[in-house]
C-alpha cells in the first residue's frame, strides 16, 4: 500500500485527486493540507511513502518544504506538482531533491503513474531534464568508489530503480541494493536524488 | 540634441520590455490560479466518474470525450503557458535561463538542442536577458515549425562588451528577403512575433542581426546585443 500525503493550496484540487487516488486499491491518501507550514507535521505524524506537493504554495515555497523534509532520517519521497513544465520549475525540483514532477496541465491520470513510480524508487523527470542529471561530462568519482559501484552510480543517477539495475547488470537484486548502500554511505547522501544530484554537480 | 533624444528613447524602450515581462507574468498567474486548478481539479472527478460508469457504456464514452475535451483544454494552456512564462529573469543569470530554455523546448517538441555556453558567460543587463531568451525562444520555435531538422544549435557567448547568440539548424533553409518583406504589415500572429520581431527587439537596444539562409542550405541566425 503507498501512503500519500497532499499538499497544495487549492482544496479543490486536493478534493479531486483525493477521489481518484482513493479509488485505486494500492493507494492510501494518508492526509492533506492546504497549507504547506503543515506539512513536516503530518508527515511526522502519518510517515507518508510519497508526498505530492505543489512547488506554488503561498505560505511557504515549496522548495524549502522540500528541504525540511530531506533533513528527516527517514524522508518520504517528492513528487512535485506544478503547472508549470519549464526549465525554472525542473530546476527548482532538482536542485531542492524532489524525486519527480508531474503536470497540472497533464491527465491526473499522469499524476497517479507517476506517484507510483516514484515509489518504487524511479525518478520522474522529463527526458530532457537528464542533462542536468547524468549529462555533465568531466570531474572525477570520490577515490574509494569501486568500479562496480561507480557503475551503479551512474545508473541511479540515469534514473533506474534497483530491479532494473540488477537486470542490466546482470546482478541479483539483492546485490544491487548491498552497493546502492555502500555507494549512499560512501558519498554521504541520504537517497537517490542526492546520489544523481552529485553525479550532475561534482562527482 | 538628437543623441540626448535618442539615449531617452533607448531607456524608454528598455523600460517597456521589462513591463511586457512583468504583465505576461500577471497574466500566465492569473491562468495559473484559475482555469488550471479548476481544469484538473475536473479531471480528476470525470475520471473517476468514468470508472464509475463502467457498467452504462454510453454514459461512459460520454464521461471519457469530456475527459478528452478538457485535456486538450489543458494542453493548449500548457503551450501558452510555456511560451509566456518568464524564467525568473531577476534570480537566475543568463546561462541558466537559456539552459532552461533548451530543456523545454526539447521536453515540449522532442526535437533537440545541442548547446554551447561557455562556463565563464557570467550575467548581463536585465533588457539584453529578456531580448536573448526572447529571441531564442522564436528561433527556436520557427526552426521547430519550418525547418524539418531533428536539432538545432545554440551558442551563446560574449564578444567584447557584446552577447552573442546564434541559433542554426541545416534544415531546409529559405529566402530571408521574401519571408522579412512578407512579415512587414503582419501584427502579432499566434503568439509568435517571428523574424521581424527579433529585428524589432534587436534595434530597440542597438545590437546588430544577421540572418543565413537559402532554400536546401539550412539557417544561422546571429544577433549582438550591449551586454550592459
Amino acid at each position: 500500500m503507498i501512503r500519500v500525503l497532499l499538499a497544495d493550496d487549492h482544496a479543490i484540487v486536493i478534493e479531486g485527486l483525493r477521489a481518484l487516488l482513493d479509488g485505486e486499491p494500492d493507494i492510501k491518501v494518508a492526509a492533506w493540507t492546504t497549507d504547506g507550514t503543515d506539512v513536516v507535521r503530518l508527515v511526522e505524524q502519518h510517515k507518508p511513502d510519497v508526498v505530492v506537493l505543489d512547488l506554488e504554495l503561498t505560505n511557504i515555497k515549496g522548495t524549502e518544504v522540500i528541504a525540511a523534509l530531506r533533513e528527516r532520517t527517514a524522508p518520504p519521497r517528492v513528487l512535485v506538482l506544478t503547472a508549470y513544465n519549464d526549465g525554472e520549475s525542473l530546476r527548482s525540483a532538482l536542485d531542492a531533491g524532489a524525486e519527480g514532477l508531474a503536470l497540472k496541465t497533464e491527465s491526473p491520470q499522469q499524476t497517479l503513474t507517476a506517484i507510483r513510480q516514484v515509489h518504487a524508487g524511479q525518478l520522474v523527470f522529463p527526458q530532457a531534464a537528464r542533462r542536468w542529471i547524468e549529462g555533465r561530462a568531466g570531474g572525477g568519482a570520490p577515490g574509494d568508489l569501486t568500479p562496480r559501484e561507480r557503475e551503479v552510480w551512474a545508473l541511479v543517477a540515469g534514473g533506474l530503480t534497483n530491479p532494473q539495475i540488477a537486470e542490466r547488470l546482470g546482478l541479483s537484486d539483492n546485490t544491487v541494493k548491498f552497493h546502492v548502500q555502500h555507494l549512499f554511505s560512501k558519498l554521504g547522501v541520504k537517497n537517490r536524488t542526492e546520489a544523481a544530484l552529485k553525479y550532475a554537480h561534482g562527482r | 540634441m538628437t543623441e540626448v533624444r535618442d539615449a531617452e528613447a533607448r531607456a524608454a524602450s528598455r523600460r517597456l520590455l521589462a513591463t511586457s515581462e512583468r504583465e505576461l507574468q500577471r497574466i500566465v498567474l492569473d491562468m495559473h490560479d484559475g482555469p488550471v486548478q479548476d481544469i484538473f481539479a475536473a479531471l480528476s472527478q470525470l475520471q473517476v466518474l468514468e470508472r464509475a460508469l463502467a457498467a452504462d457504456p454510453t454514459a461512459a464514452q460520454r464521461a471519457a470525450q469530456a475527459v478528452r475535451l478538457l485535456e486538450r483544454a489543458l494542453g493548449e494552456i500548457r503551450n501558452f503557458i510555456g511560451a509566456f512564462r518568464p524564467p525568473g529573469f531577476e534570480r537566475r543569470e543568463l546561462g541558466q535561463i537559456i539552459e532552461g530554455l533548451a530543456v523545454q523546448h526539447e521536453t515540449l517538441t522532442e526535437q533537440a538542442v545541442e548547446l554551447e555556453l561557455p562556463g565563464e558567460l557570467g550575467d548581463c543587463a536585465l533588457p539584453t536577458k529578456i531580448a536573448i531568451y526572447r529571441i531564442l525562444q522564436e528561433a527556436l520555435a520557427n526552426g521547430h515549425r519550418h525547418s524539418g531538422a531533428t536539432r538545432q544549435r545554440v551558442s551563446v557567448e560574449r564578444r567584447g562588451l557584446a552577447i552573442a547568440l546564434t541559433v542554426s539548424d541545416d534544415g531546409r533553409g529559405f529566402e530571408p528577403r521574401r519571408v522579412l518583406a512578407r512579415e512587414e504589415d503582419v501584427g502579432v500572429e499566434g503568439g509568435h512575433f517571428g523574424l521581424r520581431g527579433i529585428q524589432d527587439r534587436v534595434e530597440m537596444l542597438g545590437g546588430t542581426f544577421t540572418l543565413e539562409s537559402a532554400p536546401g542550405r539550412g539557417t544561422s541566425l546571429t544577433v549582438e546585443l550591449p551586454a550592459e
